[in-house]
Parts: structure tokens; C-alpha cells; sequence
């Protein structure tokens, strides 16, 4: 546990500095409310967040799921399809230059204002940390071990289930944990552009009302839900790749 | 020892050669055979080609030449009448010990009970039983190579074939291995081919070592051991022990003159 405690120490520290200064100051709440006045902001508008919060935690899970299940069958393809990886990797690495915040716009263009393209922008945003560390995981396993796999019979297929697959887990769970955290950021950017709920949509009402204790409550909140889906992967990750402690992430992606 | 057996032999490698795409020439003309429930190792330095032989006759790597046969068929590819212990134990680290030796039963979707019984029996055997239910990382490295020498044996080999397989462990390790090994194979008497570089290994194993030169490698000398069994770790003490492996280090050492 002090593990936990050195952190939450110097947060404590932050915050109650935070608190001192703008009330020795008489910072006006407009510019910059107290940590307290917006924690009151929170427990007194909560129903009015959590209307908003619903609809960006279950589009940040599924815009998630997405990228999941692409950015693992994109790898899939990529390691077993020699034309593919020679043809479409580096067009894909070369894509993520795109800011794709910027594409945002577009796809309300080409989508409508609805959660579909909010969801891309999302898969957009959050694939890409998948496809590159299955890639590597897919690929870097010991060739001592597969040639074990092929003198005990193991075809093709139970090779990839189970050699290379299992072999990937760490690294595809170290994609995940970038990738949910850009979900996020994928799905409240499409909120910013076009919704009528959701915390992205809170915050860019509460700036047009000057209601800046309101706008730093709905990040306030917003922060708390990515720490717990960040949380609950880690626990996921625990109970899933149980041989090993949890892999550091090792590729980054450009939001 | 028992080569008048009717049959055909367990191993027989006839004018086998390999040149890998580089051009390196890594085994030149081999030609020799195992008979039914013998124990047979390849000796010879580092870089002599054994190890390709081995992963030759496993069906691992293609000849370039000549042709392999294991019980009278042709060697295409791996089959699961042939065991094989690596270098290193190769075990995957997210199975339990016992599902790593039930892998070979998973890969050709046998039925897992009956099997589980003679993987369990295996490990008894290997002195491993305790470890069924843990990971491999939970184990040293001689647990290690014997769970991965159960895994060999679990769908009954007639053939095991075992590259280096004690070469990664430290010398009091790898006597009792050695000696664990014998007495395994006692029990379950399949044929035995065993690569190794240690000359007292060799001759402590087998009833007939085959010496190869290195490069291109080639068989330079075969010796039968004569050895009584069942064999214990104070026979390495006997003359007639120490004669055979001053011989075989004399016949290594001339092959590594040009």
C-alpha cells in the first residue's frame, strides 16, 4: 500500500495548494475555482453529470472494443499475408501522421451526428498502439518454441493459438492500456464537434455560460472514469496473463 | 545389442548431406543406423553438424541429400511416433507442467483423460509429480529438461531424439540427469538418439557412440560401449570406463587436425 500512498501524498499536497492559493488570492471562480468548489459542483449538479457521463463511458467502451477487435484482426492480417505488410504497414504507420482530432469534423460530414462517428473517430484515435504492439508480440516469439510446436505436430493454426497468441497477450494488453485512454480522448474531441450529451458536450456548454466550476467538474469526472477503465484493464490484465508481471507499454500513439 | 532383431531399423540415415542456402555445407555424406530399443549418440565438437543431423531425422529440417527413414518409412516431416528433447527445455510459460506435457496430446486432439494418466505416471517417474499444477518459472532448470523429456515420452515414441539435451546445466545436475535418463529409458526402452559434445556423457549413456568431424560433418569413427547395465555413476570410475573415453578423445582430437 505505500505503493499507493507516495502518490496520493504529493496529489494531496497539489491540491491543497491549489486550494490555499486561490483563496489567499480571491481568484474569481470564473478563472479558476478551488478544488473544493468543485467537488461541490460535483456531488450538488451529480444527476445532471451523470446524465452526460453515461453516454461517453459506454461510446469511450465500445469506440474501445472497436479497436480491439480491428486492431487485432488488422495484425492478424499484416503477420500472415506477405502483400499485405509489404503493401499496407507503412501506408498505416505513414497514416497516423494524419491528426486525426482533425478528421473530426469530417466524419460528422460523411456520418451524420450520431454515435457512428463518434465511434470511428474513436477507433481512429486508438487502434493504431494495437496493431503495432500484436504485431510485435505475434512476431517475436522464440523460434525455439515454434519449432517445438512443429515437432509435436502443432499445424499452422494450433501454432497461433497456442504459441504466438498466447506469446502476444502481454504486449496486446500494453497496446490496450494506450489505446483506452485514447478512446477517451477520441470520443469527447467528437463530442466537442457535434453532440447533444456527454461530457465533451457538458464542457463546451458550460464554457459558452462562462460556468467554469461546472466545465472543471465534468473533468473532474471525466479523469475518474478513464482511471477506472484504466484500473479495470489492469485488473483484467493481472488475471489474464497471470506467468508474468504486467508489460510495460511499449508503443505510443499519436491522438 | 539387439541388432539381429527382424524388422526394419529404427533409424536409418543412408548418404545424407546438407547445404544451407548460404552455401554452407553443414553435414556431408552421413550414413549409419539405430536399431529397435537402442541407445545411440552422435558425438563430436561444437559446429560439427549433430545437431543438424538431429533436427534431420526429426523431420524438422529437409536433407539436401541422400534419404532418412524411421521404422522403415521415409522421413517427410515431424511424426508423432518420434519424441524430441531440445537444448533448452522449451516449455510454454503459461501452462502448468502438466498441460505443457500434454501438449503433444492437444496437437493431435487425442483424448485428454487417458493420457493424463500416463503424463502423470511421467512426471512420477521423473521425480516432477509435485510440480503437476505450477509454471514452469516456478522450476529450476533440471525440473525443467525433465518435464520437457516427460512431454517427449507422453504419446510413447518408439524413437526419442534428444539434442544436447543436459548441456545448460551445471555438472552435478547433469550426472544425475544422466543417470535419471538410463533409468527411464529402462522403463519405457525406446530407441535413443543423443547428440552431445562430453565424451564421458557419451559413453555413460550408450551402446554405441558415433563420432563425427566437424565441417563439413561426417561419421569418423563408431565404437560400441560394452558396457554392463544397469549402469550407476562409479562405473565412470572403472578403467575400462576411462579406456573408452580416451579413445574417443583421441579419434575427436585427430578429426580436429587437418
Amino acid at each position: 500500500m505505500s505503493r499507493l500512498a507516495w502518490p496520493l501524498g504529493a496529489a494531496a499536497l497539489v491540491l491543497a495548494a491549489w486550494e490555499a492559493v486561490v483563496r489567499t488570492l480571491g481568484v474569481l471562480p470564473v478563472v479558476m475555482p478551488a478544488p473544493s468548489a468543485i467537488l461541490a459542483v460535483v456531488a450538488g449538479r451529480w444527476p445532471l453529470l451523470l446524465e452526460h457521463l453515461w453516454p461517453t463511458f459506454y461510446q469511450t467502451v465500445l469506440g474501445f472494443l472497436l479497436s480491439v477487435v480491428g486492431g487485432v484482426a488488422i495484425a492478424v492480417l499484416l503477420v500472415y499475408s506477405e502483400p499485405i505488410r509489404r503493401g499496407v504497414l507503412p501506408l498505416l504507420v505513414t497514416s497516423q501522421i494524419v491528426p486525426k482530432v482533425a478528421v473530426a469534423p469530417l466524419l460528422v460530414v460523411w456520418f451524420g451526428i450520431g454515435d457512428l462517428s463518434r465511434l470511428l473517430l474513436a477507433f481512429l484515435i486508438a487502434f493504431f498502439p494495437i496493431v503495432i504492439n500484436t504485431v510485435v508480440g505475434l512476431t517475436s516469439v522464440d523460434e525455439d518454441l515454434i519449432r517445438m510446436a512443429r515437432a509435436f505436430m502443432g499445424s499452422r493454426a494450433q501454432i497461433f493459438t497456442k504459441v504466438r497468441l498466447p506469446h502476444a497477450l502481454p504486449l496486446i494488453f500494453g497496446g490496450m492500456k494506450i489505446s483506452i485512454t485514447l478512446a477517451v480522448i477520441g470520443i469527447v474531441v467528437a463530442e466537442f464537434v457535434a453532440a447533444q450529451r456527454g461530457l465533451g458536450y457538458l464542457i463546451v456548454m458550460a464554457n459558452g455560460l462562462l460556468d467554469t466550476p461546472l466545465m472543471m467538474a465534468a473533468i473532474a469526472v471525466l479523469s475518474a472514469m478513464g482511471l477506472a477503465l484504466y484500473g479495470l484493464l489492469a485488473a483484467v490484465e493481472r488475471a489474464v496473463v497471470y506467468w508474468q508481471p504486467p508489460a510495460e507499454t511499449t508503443a505510443g500513439g499519436t491522438p | 545389442m539387439s541388432r539381429s532383431r527382424p524388422g526394419p531399423d529404427s533409424v536409418e540415415v543412408e548418404g545424407v548431406g546438407k547445404t544451407y542456402a548460404s552455401g554452407v555445407q553443414a553435414v556431408r555424406d552421413v550414413s549409419f543406423r539405430v536399431s529397435p530399443g537402442e541407445f545411440v549418440s552422435l558425438l563430436g565438437p561444437s559446429g560439427c553438424g549433430k545437431s543438424t543431423l538431429l533436427m534431420m531425422v526429426a523431420g524438422l529440417l529437409p536433407p539436401s541429400r541422400g534419404g532418412i527413414r524411421v521404422d522403415g518409412r521415409a522421413v517427410t516431416g515431424p511424426r508423432p511416433d518420434v519424441g524430441v528433447v531440445f537444448q533448452s527445455p522449451v516449455l510454454l510459460p503459461w501452462r502448468t507442467v502438466l498441460d505443457n506435457v500434454l501438449l503433444p496430446v492437444e496437437m493431435l486432439r487425442l483424448p485428454r483423460g487417458q493420457h493424463e494418466e500416463r503424463a502423470r505416471a511421467l512426471l512420477a517417474m521423473a521425480g516432477v509429480e509435485e510440480f503437476a499444477g505450477r509454471l514452469p518459472h516456478e522450476l529450476s532448470g533440471g525440473m525443467k529438461q525433465r518435464v520437457s523429456l516427460c512431454r517427449a515420452l507422453v504419446l510413447q515414441p518408439r524413437l526419442l531424439l534428444m539434442d544436447e539435451p543436459f548441456s545448460a546445466l551445471d555438472a552435478l545436475t547433469r550426472d544425475r540427469m544422466a543417470l535419471e535418463l538410463l533409468r527411464i529409458w529402462e522403463q519405457v526402452r525406446p530407441t535413443v538418439l543423443f547428440v552431445t559434445h562430453a565424451i564421458r556423457e557419451a559413453v555413460f549413456l550408450s551402446d554405441r557412440v558415433l563420432v563425427m568431424s566437424p565441417r563439413p560433418g561426417t561419421i569418423a569413427l563408431e565404437t560400441e560401449v560394452k558396457l554392463p547395465r544397469p549402469r550407476s555413476l562409479e562405473l565412470q570410475e572403472s578403467e575400462e570406463f576411462n579406456r573408452y573415453a580416451g579413445a574417443l578423445r583421441r579419434a575427436i582430437e585427430a578429426g580436429d587436425r587437418p
